[in-house]
């Protein structure tokens, strides 16, 4: 049995009086590989938020690491990727010093990063397949390029535990299976892997379980089930 | 001997280097916060510091520099309790700042003669204590910016993530305001509180059109600082009548538009399109 990164008892959220999770329940393990699904708007980003501690529940009780997920040496071992880019484009900004962002936190104030940081932000980069425009600014690259430099910058860190909104929306077909299999090769290495989408099809090879939040509760299915119930219901529409 | 090396226009050349190499290095934080009007409702708070200050019987600078911080610290927490949205609450701050200031000092009897140099600079007439103390509020700004650097571009691109990555993102943003503050007193006497923002935002404007990276443009706009506020202080002195705070900022306008045009030709030279 492996240890438990993420506890989630009788958690509920709500944006005001309208509930978004009911009674969430749920144990992620270490080296666990979880794909979230659902429809628009039934909270799978909410359910992110509060993991990282963005958010804080109405009720129940959240366990991230074996700490709270609002104490910042927990939450410097979560790598997080919201969805989209969340960044004013008023000054540019490079792919390596969005990357080199996320190793700010683990470094440490007053801690300049070393060589050896350096050598694991162009890891980051390459694993990603921006290596050739790392030097250029984001805000000049394509949606689907800004997504694998967001992506990237969760991943430097080496975080224990992974949260990915929409990980690869926008990204192009071809590269899918490359970032896939590296966020399955970070499962391998021990980090628990939480990945909001909504085609979990893409994911199918590599990942654990699939998760479908629906009413504000999570509910455990098979591919096959998800197939039938999301695929199925579109091709009838 | 020429006016242009005169010990007046030395001193005024030093104070004014300072504060142009060290406002653009806050204002690109800021401008890529869209916190540009920080900078603003800090100078217009500091008037009134200035008043107080002279109604109690201590130096501007100190008055200028306590109400600033104080202002900028109150004007953060109202931000990060989601109370500053939109431009009205900063509108309210400018015109109470300025309104008390008004009274205070005219209340006094001291307002055009305070009031102007305070508003809009009085560089020619600083001495070298004012030089000292200007260069060292510039230099604290600039170390402890070398100090958190990582920590502010991390904010400054992404402030929710950088919270849930576990950077203490409340204190980072309380520095900010307080280095925004300090730089706003020392460029009270430089070009004035009324265009003391400018220079947080000019230059950073300038610098952002020629990089490719934060780093470049933060390089850039503090080169773009140091030129506009040299050149307008020799415009200033060549020509004898001409209010320095004014030509300052008009040389950073001016630097503005050629950096702008410079770096729309280079970017027709290099296009660097976006791929798949």
């Amino acid at each position: 049995m492996q240890p438990v990164t993420v506890e989630m008892v009788g958690v509920r959220f709500g944006y005001g009086a309208v509930p978004i999770l009911n009674g969430v329940d749920l144990t992620l393990q270490e080296g666990e590989f979880t794909v979230l699904a659902g429809a628009n708007g039934t909270g799978k980003s909410t359910l992110l938020k509060v993991l990282v501690g963005l958010l804080r529940p109405d009720d129940g009780t959240v366990r991230v690491l074996q700490g709270s997920p609002s104490d910042p040496d927990v939450r410097r071992q979560v790598g997080y990727a919201p969805q989209g880019l969340r960044m004013a484009a008023s000054l540019p900004v490079s792919v390596t010093e969005v990357v080199s962002a996320g190793l700010a936190p683990s470094k440490g104030l007053l801690h300049r990063l070393d060589r050896k940081d350096w050598t694991r932000v162009t890891q980051a980069i390459e694993a990603v397949g921006l290596g050739d425009l790392s030097a250029e600014c984001l805000f000049e690259l394509s949606g689907g390029q800004q997504q694998r430099a967001i992506l990237a910058r969760a991943l430097v860190g080496r975080p224990k535990l992974l949260l990915l909104d929409e990980p690869t929306t926008g990204i192009d077909q071809r590269l899918r299976p490359t970032l896939v299999r590296e966020l399955r090769r970070r499962a391998d290495a021990g980090a628990t892997v939480v990945a909001v989408s909504h085609d979990p099809d893409e994911f199918h090879e590599v990942c654990e379980r699939i998760l479908v939040i629906a009413d504000g509760r999570l509910d455990l299915i098979t591919h096959e089930e998800f197939h039938h119930q999301f695929h199925g219901h579109e091709a009838r529409a | 001997m020429s006016r242009l090396f005169l010990n007046f226009a030395i001193q005024a050349y030093l104070a004014g280097a300072a504060v142009g190499i060290a406002a653009p290095v806050i204002g690109c934080f800021l401008v890529q916060r869209r916190l540009s009007l920080i900078g603003d409702a800090t100078g217009h708070l500091a008037f009134a510091g200035v008043a107080i200050g002279v109604a109690v019987g201590i130096a501007p600078l100190w008055g200028a520099l306590v109400t600033a911080i104080l202002g900028a610290i109150a004007l953060e927490w109202l931000r990060g309790k989601g109370r500053l949205a939109g431009d009205l609450s900063l509108a309210l701050v400018f015109y109470v700042g300025l309104a008390l200031g008004l009274v205070i000092l005219s209340a006094r009897g001291g307002l055009t003669a305070s009031a102007t140099g305070v508003l809009f600079g009085s560089i020619f007439t600083i001495t070298w204590l004012d030089v000292v103390a200007i260069a060292l509020l510039c230099l604290l700004v600039l170390v402890a910016v070398a100090l958190f650097y990582k920590e502010f571009v991390a904010v400054s691109l992404d402030e929710e993530t950088a919270r849930a990555s576990g950077l203490p993102v409340d204190g980072l943003n309380v520095l900010l305001v307080v280095l925004t503050a300090l730089l706003v007193a020392a460029g009270m006497r430089v070009v004035g509180l009324l265009l003391v923002a400018a220079l947080l935002v000019i230059p950073v404007a300038a610098g952002s059109r020629l990089a490719h990276s934060f780093r470049g443009a933060l390089l850039w706009s503090v080169a773009a600082g140091l030129v506009s506020t040299l050149v307008g202080l020799v415009v200033s002195l060549a020509q004898g009548t001409i209010a320095p705070g004014g030509t300052i900022v008009l040389a950073a306008a001016a630097v503005f538009v050629a950096a702008a045009v410079a770096g729309r030709r280079a970017a027709k030279r290099h296009p660097r399109g976006a791929g798949a």
